[in-house]
């Protein structure tokens, strides 16, 4: 079953590729073929966060529970929000080079994409700088629940209070570019999406599986 | 015996602290140090005629809060190592509840940082020429900006406290979580400095505020856990 699931998520991630690039038609407002690179940001930037969502219900878990799995959840969660906030990141740069000019341009929503890595490498740099095993896992609980609730001032709030080039994919929204958003272009968005997350629950599931297994074989040695 | 109240043991380990400071002055030393340097680093560089007029507002206001902010992380943290370091705190544990040690430090810290906006802000004022058009939207700034860095800043300061390379650790864990205030902070200083009365200065108040209660609230929940485990 869990096979026949992974091959799933992979043709299906492949045929996202596929409509994104060849079969979504040309979006207004954007240089040449830039747009097509939202259908790969944009999942990325909703994985990262929801990642991070993840990794906050684990440490509020653990913090009550003190399990050392909800610890791995964490981690785990933390390691993989991480890896898509900077492909994020990248993608982003890349969108910003062909429709501005510039890889960087000090945006706000660069800035607060950029802190957010910081904050989650922070996360990193403690849960390493602390050798007992249950003090870093309370220490990264505490640290991750506390970096959690800045999120929303950097996320949404900053991006908001200073003018962004960023395209804003919400129609209600106060943005220098609409996005006028074609039904192909939303089938193939939401397509994105939807395989994005798979894939984020396919590398979260294999990362919590490793866990358990080093936990068990830890125990057995001891 | 009588037990005693949440703010009674609160400030008995402000008072302890601003005892320990005054004996030693080790923090005040570090930050104001640090900020006079820094400032006098500024000042040479630039001075009051280095900068476009229409500029002056926003880089003026913006450098302060930056020298304001990487002198706090030279001191602030030692609130919490200094008990690690010198073995105290298991006895702090015993004698206080956590709420009142994160509450007593976190006042010891609050002090500290206005101890510093006391003695830098007037001397950058009058160094680097900036001008305010409302002191007291200035002064509302500096409070709030400086009781919201004090929150993340001593509840930061406890969770390096007993991990390795703690000095180091400090800055590289509170910076990207003070961003926003820097930001907000920085805005209200520019608003101070340009526009007399405080209608300026109140939606960077409002963000502060909001930062800092909600940082405050979350700090008080999860400083239990940090501090006993």
């Amino acid at each position: 079953m869990r096979t026949a699931l992974t091959w799933l998520l992979g043709v299906w991630l492949a045929g996202v590729i596929v409509a994104g690039l060849l079969w979504a038609p040309a979006a207004a407002g954007f240089q040449g073929d830039s747009f097509r690179i939202v259908f790969f940001h944009v999942p990325q930037a909703w994985v990262a966060v929801l990642a991070f969502c993840v990794n906050l219900v684990a440490s509020i878990r653990y913090l009550r529970t003190r399990s050392a799995l909800d610890d791995s959840r964490a981690g785990a969660a933390a390691r993989l929000g991480l890896l898509f906030a900077l492909l994020a990141t990248i993608t982003g740069s890349i969108f910003a080079k062909l429709e501005w000019g510039m890889f960087w341009n000090w945006d706000p929503r660069e800035t607060s994409i950029l802190v957010l890595l910081l904050v989650y490498a922070a996360y990193f740099a403690l849960r390493q700088a602390v050798a007992d095993e249950e003090r870093r896992a309370s220490l990264a609980a505490a640290y991750a629940v506390f970096a959690f609730v800045t999120m929303p001032f950097l996320v949404f709030v900053v991006p908001r209070v200073y003018a962004s080039l960023h395209p804003d994919l919400v129609e209600a929204a106060e943005g220098v570019v609409r996005f006028r958003m074609d039904p192909r272009l939303r089938l193939v968005l939401l397509a994105s999406l939807a395989g994005f997350t798979g894939l984020f629950v396919w590398l979260y599931s294999l990362e919590v599986r490793l866990a358990r297994v080093l936990a068990a074989r830890r125990r057995e040695e001891s | 015996m009588k037990r005693s109240s949440l703010l009674a043991e609160s400030l008995a380990i402000l008072w302890k602290e601003l005892a320990s400071e005054l004996r030693r002055r080790v923090a005040l030393s570090a930050i104001g140090l640090f900020a006079v340097t820094t400032l006098v680093a500024v000042a040479y560089q630039i001075g009051p005629y280095g900068l476009a007029e229409q500029d002056r507002p926003f880089l003026l206001s913006a450098l302060l809060w930056i020298i304001l902010f990487f002198s706090s992380m030279a001191g602030l943290a030692r609130v919490f190592v200094k008990e690690e370091d010198s073995h105290t705190a298991p006895t702090l544990r015993l004698a206080a509840r956590p709420h009142a040690v994160l509450l007593g430090k976190l006042a010891f810290n609050f002090l500290l940082l206005l101890a510093l906006q006391v003695i830098v802000v007037p001397l950058y004022c009058g160094v680097m020429g900036l001008a305010v058009a409302s002191a007291s939207g200035l002064a509302l700034v500096m409070l709030a900006g400086g009781a919201a860095l004090a929150i993340t800043a001593t509840f930061v300061a406890a969770l390096i406290a007993r991990a390795s390379g703690s000095n180091a650790l400090f800055p590289i864990l509170a910076l990207p979580l003070l961003l926003p205030l820097l930001v907000a902070a920085i805005a209200g200083t520019r608003a101070a400095v340009g526009s007399p009365g405080l209608a300026a200065v109140l939606p960077a108040l409002r963000a502060i505020s909001s930062l800092g209660g909600v940082t405050m609230v979350t700090a008080l929940l999860l400083f239990p856990a940090v501090w006993r485990d």
